[in-house]
């Protein structure tokens, strides 16, 4: 048996359970949603400043503008596939997550539709305004099924623990 | 479910939820089972350690996906399989044969008379497939049904695929002079 008793009582090595410390930290889960919704918030707010310019912009500032458009599309895309396939978000992450989204949506939304109310027609506010509802509508899904899973998953446990006590 | 299930079921809905003291529990429990499954396939406890930890990487990536979590163990046999399997081809450059076997149930006087020394003696002689068998069923104790989700065969292919590594397993031991006849 001198080579069973090794694995059978083997600890788990500290170098193990400091990757999967880091593997399931909360803060790095939010870092990336943080980074997704400034990144797509900020190309929203750069397209609305851009949509509602009165007069055509000079060649060189419109590249910079699509620059940051791209820049902020970009980090939200690295933030969505990190999200999905490297660190999904745990039933209580998506939650606070959802809620930065919905807070980062309203704002957005809020916000564009200033800009446009002061620099564009009513119709083009009433269109970003729409834009900004839509935002919110599919942040405000996003919470209510991040609220729902979590939900059914600590009905789930509290059943658990009833049939093992 | 079972007790067992229940517990195991319990721990992976908490680790589910986001209570990270239960991703902790959850390696303390499997991490021993999980380390000796990989480490009979690799004969390396340095390798071993190492596909441990990505097995590990992968089963927390992966868990919010797993929707029966009273089915933890097969499902984390089998992520760990596949860190194995991959380490195999990257290491020896060929694919993991595919064997077809016949579905035959076969009676084997052998089944209920090897132990876990005669098992782990023998391993490193086995070709991969019959040591990876052996591995789960014989020293991780997992049933039959297991086994067939894990490698991904049906029942009778992992009665059959026991039985000839049980025999070949014998002829290693014998060679040895275990004098296992």
């Amino acid at each position: 048996m001198s080579e069973q008793n090794p694995a059978a009582h083997r600890d788990v090595p500290d170098e193990l359970e400091r990757a999967l410390a880091a593997e399931v930290s909360l803060g790095a889960r939010l870092r990336h949603v943080a980074v997704g919704l400034a990144g797509g918030c900020t190309a929203a707010l750069i397209a609305v400043l851009w949509a509602t310019e009165p007069h055509p912009l000079p060649t060189r500032t419109q590249a910079a503008f699509a620059g940051l458009i791209a820049i902020g599309l970009a980090w939200a895309a690295v933030a969505g596939w990190v999200l999905t396939r490297r660190r999904p978000l745990f039933a209580r992450d998506r939650v606070l997550g959802a809620r930065l989204a919905l807070v980062a949506a309203v704002v957005t939304g809020v916000a564009g539709t200033a800009l446009t109310a002061a620099r564009a027609s009513t119709a083009e506010a009433l269109a970003t305004a729409l834009a900004g509802l839509t935002l919110v509508a599919a942040a405000g899904l996003l919470l209510v099924r991040a609220n729902s899973r979590r939900r059914e998953l600590l009905r789930l446990r509290d059943a658990l623990r009833r049939e093992a006590s | 479910m079972s007790g067992d299930g229940r517990c195991e079921g319990l721990l992976v809905v908490r680790c589910q939820l986001g209570e990270r003291a239960a991703f902790q529990e959850l390696v303390q429990i499997w991490h021993a089972p999980l380390w000796r499954y990989v480490r009979g396939m690799v004969g390396s406890p340095h390798l071993a350690d190492d596909l441990a930890q990505d097995a590990w990487v992968a089963v927390v990536r992966g868990l919010t996906r797993l929707r029966q979590p009273e089915r933890f163990a097969p499902w984390l046999f089998t992520i760990a399989r596949r860190t194995v399997a991959d380490h195999l081809r990257q290491a020896y450059q060929a694919s993991v044969t595919s064997v077809q076997e016949a579905d035959a149930v076969v009676d084997d006087p052998l089944s209920g008379v090897l132990t876990t020394m005669q098992v782990e003696a023998g391993l490193n002689g086995l070709p991969p497939l019959e040591r990876e068998v052996l591995i789960l069923f014989h020293l991780e104790d997992l049933s039959l049904a297991t086994c067939a989700e894990v490698l991904g065969v049906p029942p009778g292919t992992v009665k059959s695929r026991l039985h000839r590594a049980r025999h070949m397993l014998r002829s290693v031991l014998a060679e040895r002079g275990y004098g296992h006849e």
